[in-house]
């Protein structure tokens, strides 16, 4: 994976300081949207701890400042709004990053399977999320949540049944994708 | 002349005075009219100079900054209208014309980084990139031109000088002396405290406080909590290090509006 090349504002200390003038926070937040976003893509993390030390995006080395808790809030609030992000919890703490509408891993699940003749087949969350089979497709690892999302989304149009394992590890999908 | 006393030599002496006089106004008309004929002649050289170096003119700023300097000398602006012998001979005035619309370009789509002041420097490295395409390159002489004609135009486009560097205003509001004396303080770090403002230039307490608040509501200063001591810095991106500045303003420009 090609290296995380990070945009000029993230080395300029300012930018981690919540703005309180209104015209500058607001270009202060749609630059942290984009990076936010563009970051969880890049290494394909889903969800963000809000929590102090968890996402190393949020505190820089370089210019030694990280963003308060109010900071995140504030620029993952944003996301959500946008429809591009969701809260996981009441408390704010945790946030699901929807780099790709769960519309659109829906489509990418679909066809990979029509790609790859799975039309009729089975296979468990698992090795969609970590098999060999989507290894180096869009589709390794994705999120748990996501994947069922998606899924479910399929099960309207038909083209999917999702059905329970043995244990957690076995849950799967069967397609009928034609 | 011998003076000698009496009516007779007051009236001798006035005439002399008088035909002195006549002889120097005529020396001057003389002296004048030889100029005018001198200046007309130079005009006819210089346009003739003008038509056969149009290319010169366009493609080398060396040679473009001494024709305006000829052109000063003998009471000609080529820019003064758009149409006109100079503008339609040489096309000058669509070159200045155009460079000031480039120009305005780029100070509003990097105004959300600096609130409306930007490095005479960065902008140029700016046009330079924009204007890869044409090979006449863009000098400090060619962006002072283009942002007096534009101030013409009002809006509030203006150069002015801090410390050591050229900022180019492109916001109506003026900077007064206790702003730019910070400016040019903040231009050493890129950021100043309350406490190095006082320091620095002996102002009392609040006065320093005040100058920089209202810095930041104008755009031109942001905030910063996060160094370990403790202390707020003000930042201002138009005093940035050039190497920041420019990348920053370029990611301005490039990313979708």
């Amino acid at each position: 994976m090609a290296d995380f090349s990070f945009p000029y504002f993230y080395n300029y200390p300012p930018y981690f300081t919540l703005q309180p003038v209104r015209d500058t926070r607001e270009k202060q937040v749609e630059l942290w949207k984009q990076l936010i976003l563009k970051y969880c893509k890049h290494h394909k993390y889903f969800v963000v701890d809000l929590e102090e030390g968890d996402f190393p995006l949020f505190a820089n080395a370089n210019i030694d400042r990280k963003l308060t808790y109010e900071a995140r809030e504030v620029f993952l609030g944003a996301l959500v709004s946008e429809g591009k992000a969701e809260w996981m919890d009441k408390g704010h703490r945790r946030c699901l990053i929807l780099w790709r509408r769960i519309q659109d891993w829906a489509e990418l699940l679909l066809s990979f399977v029509r790609e790859n003749g799975m039309e009729d087949s089975v296979m468990t969350l698992e090795e969609i999320m970590s098999g060999d089979e989507t290894r180096g497709s869009e589709l390794a690892g994705i999120d748990r949540g996501v994947l069922i999302r998606g899924i479910k989304i399929l099960e309207q149009k038909g083209k999917a049944a999702m059905f329970k394992g043995q244990a957690t590890d076995d849950d799967g999908v069967k397609f009928s994708a034609h | 002349m011998r003076r000698r006393p009496g009516i007779s030599g007051l009236q001798t002496a006035a005439a002399a005075r008088d035909q002195y006089r006549s002889l120097g106004e005529n020396v001057a008309k003389i002296r004048t009219d030889l100029m005018k004929e001198q200046l007309a002649t130079f005009r006819n050289q210089l346009e003739e100079f003008a038509r056969k170096h149009k290319n010169d003119i366009k493609k080398s700023p060396a040679f473009r900054a001494q024709f305006h300097s000829m052109c000063a000398k003998c009471g000609v602006d080529p820019l003064a209208s758009n149409k006109g012998f100079w503008a339609e001979l040489l096309g000058i005035g669509d070159f200045y014309y155009e460079l000031g619309v480039q120009i305005v370009d780029i100070c509003l789509a990097t105004r959300p980084h600096n609130g409306g002041l930007l490095d005479l420097e960065e902008l140029r490295g700016l046009l330079a990139k924009r204007r890869r395409a044409s090979r006449e390159p863009i000098t400090e002489d060619d962006c002072l031109r283009a942002v007096s004609k534009l101030k013409s135009l009002g809006g509030g486009f203006e150069v002015f000088t801090v410390g050591h560097r050229k900022l180019v205003r492109s916001v109506p509001t003026e900077l007064n002396r206790d702003h730019n004396l910070i400016l040019e303080l903040a231009q050493v770090h890129g950021y100043v405290t309350v406490q190095e403002v006082e320091k620095e230039l002996t102002w009392k307490a609040g006065r320093a406080l005040d100058a920089l608040e209202n810095l930041m509501r104008e755009g031109l200063a942001m905030v910063d909590d996060g160094h370990p001591d403790g202390k707020r810095r003000y930042w201002f991106p138009c005093v940035g290090s050039a190497a920041t500045g420019t990348e920053a303003v370029e990611s301005v420009l490039s990313s979708p509006n």
